[in-house]
């Protein structure tokens, strides 16, 4: 009877490649969230593929946040498995997803102020040349790479050694992604990643977004801007009440289509509102 | 305002305490600056300096961070370094009982504020009654005495017009620590989570550990004060640690530490408590009552307040 663990995986194992195309990056499956008598997100099923943009909808307190910060090692889910690479996780802290390729980009873009950008792109991965075991920052390293990093990305920063508190919105965008790329993250979660920028930048970011995808590398954003979305993404999801009520891809849809599935006036939007 | 006047202004100010002071100085009372001044005011500054640096870590790792017990641990690990050599362990061993004692009251400072959550000024300020209540207790609110004589002549020793303890003990810690802080990893992790707290726990930051290892290090320089004050008394005092956490908190707020944390060095904090020591050695020298010492050093602290409150807008 020894085989049968080994049988077990291997039947879950043909079960979920039936489920999913082998070359989805993440795989969620019945992703549940509950707080205390609050369920924040209830059997979500999501599938996210390198090289594409996924775009998260819904109003607010949809669940789309929650299912992010599951995603993101902030919340761990009380129902549901995640396989990410292949390999089935489960994160008890940010540290363990990024451990797992998984970077995100928070609205309230988690930088210090007071660091230089170098500083924040390496913040908790410094390079460095231990003495001792004393970790001594090696900054001509890390400068140099912050260049190539942003060269990558073709952003404009003109003085690297300037504290974050003095660059611009769209700047500390680019500080937060490439801190994400430096550490070779292969799922980029950006959390309204347009928010707070002006048109120019928002175009920026928008093309940065893209030349994530381009890379291979597979790209989550949540946004409440329609026509950010529709520009972007490859693919949108709408949550409703904490569940998943419509996948649509960007060529099968219309904006109009998806407002109205957000703002539960279509009839795909009724399941969620069953009680 | 300048926006870079704005940003620097309590460095600013700290520079023109000093002149102003010391001109002062030069112009009314010219027989107080001579090198035996120096050698008192480095002599009394060598215990706040290590307490003001632990509380100067303390404050920039932010999450209201707070030290207010380092009297107290002073008076608690001398108290304790003395009564283990009573309890017959051997004199050479004073020293790493008094460190051990101040690592393990600033242990229990930051578990209480790291695994307890309670707000560190709450904490500290109960700890710092409970150490100097202890100390009191512990002695009977006499000294003890019986300091060994190596200690005593390390204590009381000089090099030039420069104490012994002060060449031996604070510069070393303070090129050790300005070092950690400006060159390793460690020290761009105290001033990023003092900065945004958040952004240093999404980055995966080991915030908790490294404040807990904050206090620790804040009673470990505090327990090393301690050691001082008996190699320079020659005996345990109870209430030797009396206020000194009021002039290691306005030696931080003048040396340009955000009170908020994230902002602020160790240069800073340690020319702030030899000026602090400056102000009460010439007070002391000029006849002024010491009742107004404290005052002094009260008043310093708000000012230094209201002009970190102004520096402190981003704008």
């Amino acid at each position: 009877m020894a085989q049968l663990p080994a049988l077990v995986d291997g039947v879950e194992r043909l079960t979920d490649m039936m489920q999913a195309p082998p070359d989805a990056f993440v795989q969620a499956r019945g992703i549940g969230k509950r707080f205390g008598a609050l369920t924040a997100l209830r059997d979500v099923d999501i599938d996210i593929r390198a090289g594409e943009v996924l775009a998260l909808l819904g109003d607010n307190g949809a669940g789309k946040t929650t299912f992010v910060k599951v995603l993101a090692g902030a919340h761990v889910p009380s129902d549901g498995t995640l396989r990410i690479g292949g390999d089935t996780v489960r994160f008890a802290s940010p540290r363990d997803a990024a451990d797992h390729g998984v970077a995100t980009i928070y609205q309230e873009l988690a930088l210090s102020e007071n660091l230089k950008v170098a500083e924040n792109i390496f913040l908790g991965h410094e390079l460095v040349r231990p003495v001792l075991g004393v970790p001594f920052l090696d900054r001509a390293a890390m400068r140099a790479r912050v260049r190539v990093l942003l060269g990558e990305l073709d952003a404009h920063i003109p003085d690297i050694e300037a504290p974050v508190g003095s660059l611009s919105g769209g700047q500390r965008q680019a500080v937060a992604i490439a801190r994400a790329l430096n550490l070779d993250a292969r799922l980029i979660i950006m959390d309204e990643p347009t928010a707070a920028l002006a048109v120019a930048e928002t175009r920026k970011v928008l093309n940065l977004t893209r030349r994530l995808a381009e890379s291979g590398r597979a790209v989550v954003i949540v946004s409440h801007n329609i026509a950010d979305v529709f520009e972007v993404a490859d693919r949108m999801i709408v949550f409703r009440r904490g569940r998943k009520i419509a996948e649509r891809k960007r060529a099968e849809t219309d904006p109009d289509e998806i407002v109205a599935l957000i703002t539960g006036a279509h009839p795909d939007a009724r399941v969620a509102d069953q009680p | 305002m300048n926006h870079a006047l704005r940003r620097n202004l309590v460095p600013v100010m700290l520079c023109v305490l000093w002149v102003a002071l010391l001109g002062t100085l030069a112009a009314t009372h010219a027989w107080i600056l001579s090198p035996r001044t120096l050698t008192s005011v480095l002599q009394f500054a060598t215990i706040l300096s290590l307490a003001a640096m632990g509380m100067g870590l303390v404050v920039i790792a932010g999450g209201a961070g707070i030290d207010l017990s380092v009297g107290g641990t002073i008076s608690l690990s001398a108290v304790l370094g003395m009564m283990g050599l009573g309890a017959g362990l051997p004199g050479y061993w004073l020293p790493m009982v008094c460190l051990g004692c101040g690592v393990m009251l600033g242990l229990f400072n930051g578990l209480l504020v790291t695994r307890l959550g309670i707000l560190p000024l709450i904490v500290t300020l109960g700890t710092f009654y409970l150490f100097s209540g202890l100390a009191l207790a512990l002695t009977g609110g006499g000294a003890i005495a019986g300091v060994p004589d190596w200690a005593v002549g390390w204590g009381r020793a000089r090099w030039g017009a420069l104490p012994m303890p002060f060449i031996t003990v604070v510069l070393p810690a303070f090129v050790l620590l300005s070092g950690l802080m400006a060159l390793t990893s460690w020290g761009r992790w105290i001033v990023a989570m003092g900065d945004n707290e958040r952004a240093a726990r999404l980055a995966g930051l080991p915030v908790d550990r490294v404040r807990l290892m904050l206090y620790a290090l804040s009673g470990a320089l505090a327990g090393l004060g301690g050691f001082i004050s008996l190699a320079w008394l020659g005996s345990a005092r109870p209430n030797i640690g009396v206020n000194v956490e009021l002039e290691a908190l306005t030696a931080v707020l003048l040396g340009g530490v955000a009170i908020t944390g994230g902002r602020g060095g160790l240069v800073g904090v340690v020319s702030a408590a030899l000026l602090v020591v400056m102000l009460r050695t010439a007070l002391l020298q000029i006849g002024i009552n010491t009742v107004w010492q404290t005052g002094a050093i009260g008043a310093l602290l708000v000012v230094a307040l209201l002009v970190n409150r102004f520096s402190n807008s981003r704008g």
